[in-house]
């Protein structure tokens, strides 16, 4: 609790001490430092008259041409309402500078004024007096001799208000902090005074009379659009004194308001900025003027003007915290501590952390981008593993592998059905080789062997016979992957059983067969004409040689030589006949095929003979070439004879639009150098247009009337034969068909 | 009893040909046979009276081409009697528009034969002596005059003396001369006559279109 008499005690101390610090014991002899008593007006720690007061101690330190002897003591009128007793203070001074001579006396602020003057007569006659840290219109009010000197401030406290303005144009309320002491109480009607032109646009609100916690409470929950205007708080409503930076620390940690200070020590501690009471300034311009009072000139000589505001200035993290742009601030002003942002300040560091933390984020991810895929990769092959099984099983394969180190044998369960072998039973080779049909069973060995040697992949057939004398054919491919010597280390294979294909491909023979037969019947459907024909001829030269033998036989006399030619001639003309009636026979004859030596040759000239009469009518000239001396071929001559006829029918079919003088077939039989005996057969018609593969394919017809079925079967029966035959276009035009067909000696030599 | 009539056998089978030509001879006709239609053509002498005896499949040139061929011909008109294997109805109808004297199908029966053979021959002496007869009427046309020939296109055409000396210019009586020496020398008495001969060589018609 502060009382008078123990703020004057602290005052004592601070005196005492101040002087002890600042003074020193001369040394003896020496000149004697010049005294100073700096008076203060509320105490020393109370802005802004503090502020200066340091500056203008240290200006003083430094310009004093002399040692400074210097004294602080301090009145407290300003602060207290009742006037207090300033005998102490009084009775104190003039021990102080009893013994010793006072060369200056500076006061700061008003009340210090006062006290100096009332007192001076009897403490300081003639020490000058220097009077600071005091507004002019003060000075103009107080009276001042000859022994006095002012260096006063001059403020234009309007500024103040027209600053919040520029800045701040939305404010339409401005909080003010000011104290209740009766310096305050002062300056409060002076303020009030000078700011009612502005008060249309702004509602002003005083703290004087608030404790200091209202106080703050009010700085927190301004409405918008306010701003505060921190004035001076030496006192507050409640009598309790803020030493300087007290008050406007508090009351910046919980403002909602912009706070806008009042002087130049302030800036930094959170004020926005503006024009500001220079006191570093007016303490300087204080200490050059007390040196040169010091240095003997007469202190109403002294003529300093009074100080104005400095040049505005502003604190940077202000306007950024109030969003005030820099546009909006005076000309010329200053703005201090431009800071930089965090991220300015610490750039690299924060590129560093951001670089890591990407980096980490970036393998991490990888990782999972990782595990997936491989998760993924798993899930497809046990679903691949799964398709497989399920595909072989349903295809009727078995998949095996035999290890040759372990002499391990494994097989999918689908494998082991086929040759029902039960699923606990042991499959090895041995057991496999003993289900094999006895008559395949060298192969089979065979096949085995070639496994463990890693010879190539090798396909082979082979029955096996199970219970109750079933026969199944089995086809068996194998596979071997040799390790890096190339011994083969493990053989992998299928089986399948393909006994129903078997089936199916006999059947498909039988009734290859049967359509055979039904074609020769359609081809000599297609022939009748052409045989009716050919049977016509001899059967005409017969009845008119019979007739005419008659009548030759009934003349006088009887011509017999005529006679017996006639009956010659019939007897040839029924071989004729019947040559003709042998090979029709021949061509409806059904069976299975023979195998016996054919000429070649000769077939193509029986053919050629049938076909006579339909070449002509077609006004087809046919020619033959035919090597003489060509080997055997063993096969069904009806069966060869019928593809030669197929073929020659399909080339007289094909020059039906040809000209008729350049309607040609040529045949030529010879024999290749591999031992084929070959046939051509060359038209002159208008060649194939289709592919030559599809020619080949059941059904596939270019003719109106077809049924295409005629080079499907040929083409099966030569290459039954061992044989091939092949369509195309011959250069010269029209289309060429060759017929391969080995000869016996070749055949016996392929096998 | 042999007829100067001579059947030419054009068959590609020679034992066929061989067969009928045998036939034939039997009955008193002689034959020639040939292969081909081309041989026929270059071998045959016209002036021989005879037919032909013609198969229709023949390779290169066949029954009916020669048929075609053979009316072409003014001067020889051989009558042709087809016996073919192949008989199908549009050859035959093709056959027997281009004037065959009948169409006959192997094995033919030989009294079949022989009665076509026979109308063939008939055939071939009518119009032998018809030609002769033509050739005749014709060789007694360009006996004429230039001017008589006028004149016998104006009487056969029934136009009177007088008329027709307004139509050459000239006098009755020139015309009268002119047509007793036409007459004469064509060999006719009446005009009807006159018109029959003219008709024969293709002469006549109206004159009106001149």
């Amino acid at each position: 609790m502060l009382t008078p008499d123990r703020v004057r005690c602290f005052c004592l101390w601070c005196c005492i001490l101040t002087g002890t610090f600042l003074s020193g014991a001369p040394p003896a002899g020496a000149a004697a430092p010049d005294r100073v008593l700096l008076l203060h007006s509320f105490g020393f720690d109370f802005s802004p008259w503090s502020e200066t007061a340091t500056s203008f101690r240290s200006e003083l330190l430094k310009r004093a041409p002399r040692p400074i002897d210097l004294y602080e003591a301090s009145v407290f009128t300003g602060r207290f309402d009742k006037p207090q007793e300033e005998a102490s203070l009084v009775g104190y001074l003039r021990s102080l500078f009893a013994e010793h001579r006072l060369d200056l006396i500076v006061t700061l602020g008003g009340p210090a004024v006062s006290f100096a003057q009332h007192h001076r007569s009897s403490l300081f006659p003639s020490t000058p007096l220097l009077m600071t840290a005091i507004a002019q219109q003060r000075i103009d009010q107080l009276l001042a001799g000859e022994n006095d000197t002012s260096v006063a401030l001059s403020l234009d406290l309007r500024q103040y208000i027209t600053n919040i303005l520029r800045l701040r144009p939305q404010t339409d309320n401005i909080f003010v902090i000011i104290g209740n002491s009766p310096l305050e109480q002062y300056w409060l009607a002076e303020l009030r005074r000078q700011y009612q032109p502005f008060a249309k646009r702004v509602n002003f609100t005083w703290s004087n009379n608030l404790s200091f916690s209202d106080l703050l409470k009010r700085a927190a929950n301004l409405p918008p659009n306010s701003a505060i205007f921190y004035f001076i708080l030496i006192v507050d409503a409640d009598g309790v004194p803020h030493v300087q930076g007290q008050g406007l620390s508090a009351i910046r940690a919980v403002a909602n308001a912009p706070i806008f200070g009042f002087g130049d020590y302030e800036l930094g501690q959170g004020i926005v900025g503006g024009p500001l009471n220079p006191t570093r300034v007016l303490g300087s311009r204080a200490a050059v003027a007390a040196v040169q009072i010091l240095q003997g000139e007469v202190p109403r000589k002294i003529k300093v003007t009074p100080t104005g505001f400095a040049r505005a200035a502003y604190d940077w993290r202000e306007l950024e915290r109030w969003n005030i742009r820099e546009d909006l601030l005076p000309p010329n002003s200053i703005v201090e501590f431009r800071g930089q942002s965090p991220w300015q300040q610490f750039r690299w560091q924060i590129s560093l952390v951001a670089t890591v933390m990407l980096a980490q984020a970036l393998l991490i991810l990888f990782g999972l981008i990782q595990h997936r895929k491989r998760q993924a990769a798993e899930k497809s092959l046990a679903e691949s593993e799964e398709r497989v099984t399920f595909t072989a099983a349903s295809m009727n394969v078995g998949l095996w592998h035999y290890t040759q180190g372990t002499e391990q044998l494994w097989s999918t369960e689908h494998c082991r059905k086929i040759f029902e072998v039960e699923p606990d039973a042991h499959f090895t080779r041995e057991s496999l080789l003993r289900l094999v049909h006895p008559d395949d069973r060298r192969s089979a060995a065979v096949m085995f062997r070639e496994m463990t040697d890693g010879s190539a992949s090798a396909v082979r057939e082979f029955r096996i016979v199970l219970s109750g004398d079933r026969i199944r054919w089995i086809r068996a491919r194998t596979r071997s992957s040799s390790d890096h010597n190339g011994v083969p280390e493990k053989v992998s294979g299928i089986f399948v059983d393909f006994t129903d294909l078997k089936a199916a491909e006999s059947e498909a023979a039988v009734q290859r067969s049967e359509l055979a037969h039904l074609m020769r019947v359609s081809v000599l459907g297609e022939l009748s004409g052409a045989m009716a024909h050919e049977l016509n001829q001899p059967l005409t030269a017969i009845l008119s040689n019979a007739q005419a033998a008659v009548q030759w036989l009934s003349r006088e006399p009887p011509a017999l030589e005529e006679v017996r030619d006639a009956l010659a001639d019939i007897v040839h003309e029924d071989n004729r006949a019947g040559e003709v009636i042998r090979r029709l026979r021949g061509l409806l004859r059904k069976g299975e095929s023979k195998t016996e030596p054919v000429d070649i040759n000769e077939l193509v000239e029986s053919t050629m003979s049938l076909l006579h009469s339909e070449l002509v009518a077609r006004r087809i000239s046919a020619a033959t070439d035919l090597h003489p001396g060509l080997p055997v071929i063993m096969g069904d001559s009806i069966q060869v004879q019928q593809v030669i006829l197929n073929i020659v029918m399909n080339a007289m079919d094909a020059m039906m639009a040809t000209l008729v003088g350049q309607r040609r077939i040529l045949i030529r039989t010879g024999f290749d150098e591999h031992g084929f005996i070959t046939v051509s057969i060359r038209d002159s018609g208008t060649g194939i247009k289709s592919d030559e593969r599809r020619l080949f394919e059941p059904f596939f017809t270019t003719k109106e009337q077809g049924l295409g079925l005629g080079l499907a079967l040929c083409s099966t029966i030569v290459e039954a034969h061992g044989g091939k035959l092949s369509l195309g276009n011959h250069e010269c035009g029209g289309a060429e068909a060759v017929l391969l067909l080995p000869t016996e000696e070749y055949r016996i030599a392929a096998q | 009893m042999d007829r100067m009539f001579t059947v030419f056998i054009v068959d590609d089978d020679a034992g066929v040909a061989k067969g009928l030509a045998r036939l034939l001879r039997a009955n008193g006709y002689d034959v020639q046979c040939f292969a081909s239609a081309i041989e026929f053509l270059g071998r045959h002498d016209s002036s021989v009276p005879g037919c032909v005896l013609l198969d229709v499949s023949m390779p290169g040139v066949d029954g009916l081409e020669l048929q075609q061929a053979l009316s072409a011909d003014v001067v020889s008109h051989r009558p042709i009697v087809f016996l073919t294997g192949k008989a199908d109805v549009p050859t035959s109808v093709q056959a027997m528009k281009a004037g065959a004297v009948d169409f006959l199908t192997k094995p033919a029966d030989d009294k079949v034969l022989l009665a076509a053979i026979a109308r063939a021959e008939r055939q071939d002496e009518k119009a032998r002596r018809e030609f002769a007869e033509q050739d005749a009427i014709g060789r007694r046309v360009a006996a004429l005059t230039p001017r008589e020939r006028e004149v016998l296109g104006h009487v056969v055409a029934g136009r009177l003396n007088k008329q027709i000396a307004g139509d050459l210019g000239t006098v009755e009586k020139t015309i009268k001369v002119h047509r007793s020496r036409m007459m004469a020398k064509m060999g006719v008495r009446t005009v009807a006559d006159l018109g029959r001969l003219a008709e024969k060589v293709g002469i006549g018609g109206s004159m009106a279109n001149g």
